[in-house]
């Protein structure tokens, strides 16, 4: 069965096409990674998918219906623009929005307490939301999505602005979703996240569909002739030679893309000694390599500037 | 339902919970009270102290009198002694001279003024005489002084001026003063309401009530709608409304918005309506003896009514202040919006003396038909006569079918304004919104 069906929704704002007939397919109880730089129409996508924008065309199926009031109970899902009510408490709000998904009140207020415990907000609950730091709304943010155990969990940029600890802590509660049997969906461009978590992704440019499926399959059809190179000294010689395709130097560490007629055991021996190798591994290529070379470098560059603000 | 429920709750108990709500809870009936008791205890305590007047008298006939006249208990002081001593200057050197001499006195606060009595103030007909010979400063009797402000002292010297100048007029005729006075003493239009219970006396009470309920009705719709605008701002600009539409739809986040800020009005009432009951029952005590004021009563259907065009009326504007709240990001932005709507609510109380006044009048009866007016307007006509039921069913009636339609229209523009970032749509964006299914 499908948490998710899309199949051909499309959406112009004005001229601009924001989503072109894009399809996809999401299992149930798995984690599907939306992929694809700013402005790619991901957020649209997720808009749609919520019933937030009325697509122009296509049809979208969450959980075997149309989306409408019911299904919204079984939806958890977290907004790209956070936002919660900075006046009211911790306990209040998480009160007031687990009542709007149907939950009843005591209920609702022993999963509050159990998922403040979870995050470590206990001691916050009578404290107003504009007293929290930045981390704890957002963590806050997240509770609000799953507080009414959603079937469907969809995360617009979840791990946008969060430390270390608490992406791990967000990772970690998504798995443990996924072992519930719960689906879900989430768009980043931070790849490291979805080559960890993610059983399918889609990745989008500029409002199409360039990339769907299994994420170990598409890294298999990229075959075996990636070497990650980690070493010391000046490489910038073996940009020269002519079995390289591709290289994404990251000053210590290089991800080299060989031709399809040659092979990673011949390019080793032309490095000894010319630079200090810590490590040489032949693998399947990385996602932000093959997310670089389906969209191109320019958007990447794009992309880097506008989340660095 | 229950979602709806959640907004009210939610929206009540954060409303109530405000500053601004306890305050103005609070201070709006200390204020009212004020508004009406201040006046009365500050002109009876008020620091009057005595004073002393020039007088120039060329008729040399009026100053006894007027000084036996201000000596008369009605012009003293309330510790009793004279307000206004007066004191006599003889024109020996020509009035010129003494005029000026008397303006130095004035301004170096000698005196706090003088009045200067002209010769042919006795005669009758020296007015026309006075015109005809072109010597206008001549037909009036001068007060100089360097305030001219006090209205209430001008007054009492003036009436007791012309106690004197009339009193003595009648005496070179050969009639008694105080026989003539009876011949003029003036009668007094009584006014007496009847309504199908019987005769009232109306002492003013009820122009006064029907103004202030009507005041109140407008303020409570203007604020209340505020609030609501201001909610839906606060929404919108802390993006938090995308995770309550995720949740429920926008019409039921509207509506539990509209529901739960009336709600707290109407709490606000109930609390104000229990204290005038009680500052009836016992604050008459504290109304200071001799201010003349009667607590007027407030009849019960107009007590009802009240409720009823109130919340007709926050309906019918809420949903606009809602729909203004969605169309923008911020309360600046709001300000040019909301000027036409609260046009709405301006003219009817602009109208407000008109209707007391004729309110019954094809004008006053059409204008309290106009849904946007007659919250107000029906209302104010319903407290000073009772229109016929049929009149005030059928404005009940177009409100209500105005609401609905306004409802349905507002949720529309709402729908789609709430999740609007940036740029303020233009009208004719606005209006594809509407026909959008």
């Amino acid at each position: 069965m499908n948490a998710l069906e899309i199949e051909g929704i499309s959406k112009k704002f004005g001229d601009f096409h924001a989503v072109k007939k894009l399809s996809f397919m999401i299992p149930s109880g798995t984690i599907y990674g939306l992929l694809g730089p700013n402005g790619a129409g991901k957020t649209t996508t997720i808009r749609m998918v919520m019933n937030i924008i009325i697509p122009d065309e296509g049809s979208i199926k969450v959980l075997n219906r149309r989306m409408d009031e019911e299904m919204k109970e079984k939806v958890g899902y977290l907004p790209e623009d956070r936002g919660l009510y900075p006046k009211m408490k911790v306990g209040e709000l998480l009160l007031f929005l687990a009542e709007i998904k149907g939950l009843t009140g005591s209920d609702a207020r022993k999963k509050i307490d159990f998922w403040l415990e979870r995050f470590d907000l206990s001691d916050w609950k009578r404290k107003k939301v504009e007293e929290l730091s930045r981390g704890m709304q957002q963590k806050l943010q997240f509770i609000v999505t799953v507080i009414h155990e959603p079937e469907l969990i969809i995360l617009d940029e979840p791990f946008s602005g969060l430390d270390p600890v608490n992406t791990k802590l967000f990772k970690d509660i998504m798995l443990e979703m996924k072992k519930k049997g719960r689906t879900i969906v989430f768009s980043t461009h931070r790849m490291e996240q979805v080559e960890m978590i993610c059983d399918n992704i889609c990745l989008i440019n500029k409002a199409e569909r360039v990339l769907e499926g299994n994420l170990s399959q598409i890294k298999k059809q990229y075959g075996k002739n990636t070497v990650i190179l980690d070493y010391d000294g000046e490489a910038d010689f073996i940009k020269k030679f002519p079995e390289i395709e591709k290289i994404d130097d990251y000053g210590k560490f290089m991800e080299i893309k060989l031709k399809e007629t040659s092979s990673p055991q011949d390019l080793l021996p032309k490095l000894v000694g010319k630079i200090s190798i810590n490590k040489y591994e032949v693998k399947e290529p990385t996602l932000n390599a093959i997310f670089i070379e389906k969209v191109g470098g320019k958007e990447i560059k794009d992309e880097e500037d506008t989340s660095s603000h | 339902m229950r979602k709806i429920l959640a907004v009210i709750k939610r929206e009540y108990i954060q409303m109530v919970r405000t500053k601004g709500f306890i305050i103005g809870t609070v201070l709006g009936p200390v204020g009212m009270i004020a508004l009406i008791v201040v006046p009365i205890v500050v002109s009876s305590v008020s620091v009057e102290k005595q004073e002393t007047i020039g007088v120039v008298d060329l008729t040399n006939e009026i100053f006894m009198e007027l000084d036996k006249k201000l000596d008369h208990k009605d012009y003293r002081l309330k510790d009793g002694f004279r307000r206004y001593v007066l004191e006599k200057f003889e024109p020996s050197a020509g009035t010129e001279e003494l005029r000026h001499e008397l303006r130095e006195k004035v301004l170096k606060k000698e005196l706090s003024a003088y009045i200067y009595i002209p010769e042919d103030v006795l005669e009758i007909g020296a007015r026309e005489s006075a015109v005809r010979e072109s010597e206008p400063e001549q037909e009036k009797v001068e007060y100089v002084s360097d305030h001219t402000t006090d209205f209430e002292k001008l007054r009492a010297l003036n009436r007791a001026l012309n106690n004197v100048v009339i009193e003595k007029r009648l005496k070179r005729e050969g009639l008694d003063p105080q026989k003539v006075a009876q011949y003029i003493k003036r009668v007094e239009l009584q006014p007496i309401k009847i309504t199908k219970k019987g005769e009232e006396k109306d002492t003013g009470g009820t122009f006064m009530i029907s103004y202030i309920l009507a005041l109140i009705i407008y303020m409570a719709i203007l604020i209340y709608g505020q609030v609501i605008m201001r909610g839906v701002i606060e929404e919108k600009s802390s993006r938090v409304v995308e995770v309550v539409l995720s949740s429920l739809r926008p019409f039921q986040l509207m509506m539990g918005k509209i529901l739960g800020i009336g709600a707290v009005g109407l709490t606000q009432f109930s609390i104000w309506t229990l204290f005038g009951i009680g500052a009836s029952v016992y604050g008459t005590s504290f109304i200071p003896a001799g201010a003349n004021f009667a607590m007027p009563s407030i009849p019960a259907h107009v007590f009802v009514y009240f409720v009823v065009f109130f919340i007709l009326g926050y309906f019918l504007f809420g949903t606009l202040y809602a729909a203004i709240g969605s169309l923008v990001n911020s309360e600046k932005e709001a300000q040019q919006l909301v000027m036409p709507v609260t046009m709405f609510l301006i003219v009817p109380i602009m109208l407000m003396i008109f209707i007391i006044r004729a309110p019954n009048s094809s004008i006053a009866v059409s204008l309290s038909f106009i849904p946007f007016f007659a919250p107000i307007l029906m209302f104010l006509r319903i407290t000073v006569l009772l229109p016929p039921f049929g009149q005030i069913g059928a404005s009940i009636v177009i409100l209500i079918l105005t609401i609905l339609f306004m409802i349905w229209l507002t949720a529309k523009i709402y729908r789609v304004g709430i999740l609007m970032y940036g740029k303020r749509p233009k009208f004719a964006e606005i209006v594809r919104w509407i026909r959008y299914k």
